[in-house]
């Protein structure tokens, strides 16, 4: 046996790139295996802040849902001198379907108003005595496009509306929607600024586990570099282990989310006074579900990368 | 195999470490660096292994100067050099053919190879039935057999033990020389720090004696 006789060794076990994964990922896997408690109590914990930005996700994402149909009440009535015919009141109709942003268009008769005017003073039947169908002026209610609903959109599109001949007045409730448009832009901010600061607490959460994780293991890291790992050597099962602890975390934590929710939606009616299958509260859509996944992968990979830098230096 | 021209190193700017080094050690030498605690032994060690670069001066290792040798090169030396640290540096959490297997996993050894190197390395060591043990079951002799082992499985070019016989009983220390004098008898060179007199005075051998970082004594003739 010759001391040079290393240079004639057996044939590599990791031969090509799928010999050298299989290698990495098995080298991972005992890892995990030799690290247990260590590797368990990091995946908590990137379970456990995942789970608080996906729940925020979920509420968000109500909210958004639940003020996009608040903001459906953003309409304009149209309101014309003379009563049309069916035939004026078509071309009408045509002539604001053309205006862009234009959504639904009602018609509400001299009939219906009447109707809609008893049902809002119901109780109160005294004050309609003498009060005919005729004395109300017929109108077309227009919902807007989602993307028209702004304040400063809707005067536009008043504007334009304006322009039709036979529109003698518009009414849009300029004040509530500004007020409601405003209000929304707080809660988006207060959202953004929640979310941010939660995301860059998570991110530096799930960093220093694994940056602890990882100093735990530094004599390791330390001796492969002294028996002649190279650096990718090195990593690459490393940066496997921070993916895989990426992948089992977010995994647990939409499945824990999915139980919240499954469990939420099945108590609501026990303890609170509305149900949310009525509040219509959906779950997360599966590109939010596969994006949670993706970042939960991708802050266990990022997490080691950095880590690994501070320690590794051949 | 190992070449030193006007080596100065100081870990500090102050506190000079080495001071002057010139050596050559031949293929096929078994050398003895010793001197006082701090005397400079385990830095001089850790320049064959490219652990540390000097401030001045060349180091050539297997004809390899290693101040110019770039970072990503520095794994590839390290193969050819196999190493028995003062400390073990063994994984606690590893058992003994973990351990012992990690150089050969680096250079890309199957598994079946290795576990038959392994075990054949373990048997020269009369650790064989400590296979599956961690560590930690083990005693300081075994410790110290196992750190061996890991340095000597892929038959290196040059083999470096810092202390390597430290706190141990005799027959302990004596079996871990015969081991390192095989190895060199096979071929390797072998270069050993140590501050025990007796062990150097029992093996007849070239001495390298250091003092705060120079060299004072080379004896080629055994005492």
């Amino acid at each position: 046996m010759s001391p040079n006789k290393s240079a004639k060794r057996p044939k590599l076990s990791r031969e090509g790139f799928w010999g050298q994964l299989h290698y990495f990922f098995t080298r991972a896997i005992t890892n995990i295996r030799q690290n247990m408690l260590v590797n368990i109590l990091t995946i908590g914990t990137i379970s456990l802040a995942i789970l608080i930005v996906t729940l925020l996700l979920m509420v968000y994402i109500n909210l958004e849902r639940a003020t996009d149909q608040w903001s459906e009440r953003v309409q304009v009535t149209a309101y014309f001198d003379s009563e049309l015919t069916p035939q004026e009141l078509n071309a009408l109709k045509t002539k604001i379907h053309s205006i862009q942003g234009t959504g639904k268009v009602v018609y509400v008769s001299k009939a219906e108003a009447l109707q809609r005017f008893h049902n809002r003073l119901k109780g109160q039947d005294a004050l309609l005595e003498g009060v005919t169908a005729n004395i109300l002026p017929s109108a077309l209610e227009i919902q807007l496009d989602k993307e028209n609903r702004s304040s400063d959109a809707l005067k536009a599109y008043v504007a334009r509306l304006g322009k039709i001949q036979g529109i003698t007045e518009i009414q849009y409730g300029d004040e509530w929607v500004k007020r409601f448009n405003n209000f929304m832009d707080f809660m988006r901010l207060v959202g953004i600024l929640l979310g941010g600061f939660l995301v860059l607490a998570v991110v530096f959460i799930v960093a220093n586990t694994i940056k602890l994780t990882i100093y735990s293991r530094k004599d390791e890291l330390e001796l492969l570099g002294l028996v002649g790992a190279t650096r990718l050597f090195i990593k690459i099962p490393f940066l496997i282990e921070g993916i895989l602890q990426g992948a089992i975390g977010s995994a647990l934590a939409i499945i824990l989310t999915t139980c919240l929710y499954l469990g939420f939606l099945h108590n609501a009616g026990n303890f609170l006074s509305f149900s949310p299958a009525e509040a219509n509260l959906v779950f997360l859509p599966l590109p939010h579900l596969a994006g949670v996944f993706l970042g939960g992968i991708l802050l266990g990979f990022l997490g080691s990368l950095t880590s690994l830098k501070r320690f590794i230096n051949l | 195999m190992i070449q030193l021209h006007n080596v100065f190193l100081s870990y500090q700017k102050e506190v000079s470490a080495l001071s002057n080094i010139n050596l050559k050690v031949a293929k096929g030498e078994f050398v003895f660096l010793t001197g006082i605690s701090g005397a400079g032994k385990s830095t001089l060690l850790k320049l064959f292994y490219g652990a540390l670069k000097p401030d001045r001066g060349q180091v050539l290792i297997d004809g390899q100067n290693i101040i110019r040798l770039p970072a990503a090169q520095i794994p590839y030396l390290r193969r050819k050099v196999g190493v028995v640290f003062q400390d073990f540096k063994l994984l606690p959490n590893r058992t003994v053919l973990e351990n012992v297997a990690l150089t050969l996993e680096v250079l890309g050894w199957g598994k079946k190879d290795i576990g038959k190197k392994v075990y054949h390395i373990l048997k020269q060591m009369g650790l064989e039935h400590k296979i599956n043990s961690t560590p930690l079951r083990l005693s300081g002799g075994e410790q110290q057999r196992v750190a061996l082992a890991r340095a000597l499985v892929n038959d290196p070019k040059i083999i470096l033990a810092d202390e390597p016989t430290g706190n141990l009983d005799e027959e302990s220390k004596s079996l871990i020389l015969n081991i390192l004098k095989e190895s060199n008898i096979r071929g390797s060179t072998v270069v050993v720090a140590s501050h025990d007199k007796r062990l150097i005075d029992n093996c007849h051998r070239r001495v390298v004696i250091l003092d705060k970082g120079r060299i004072t004594e080379d004896s080629d003739v055994p005492k």
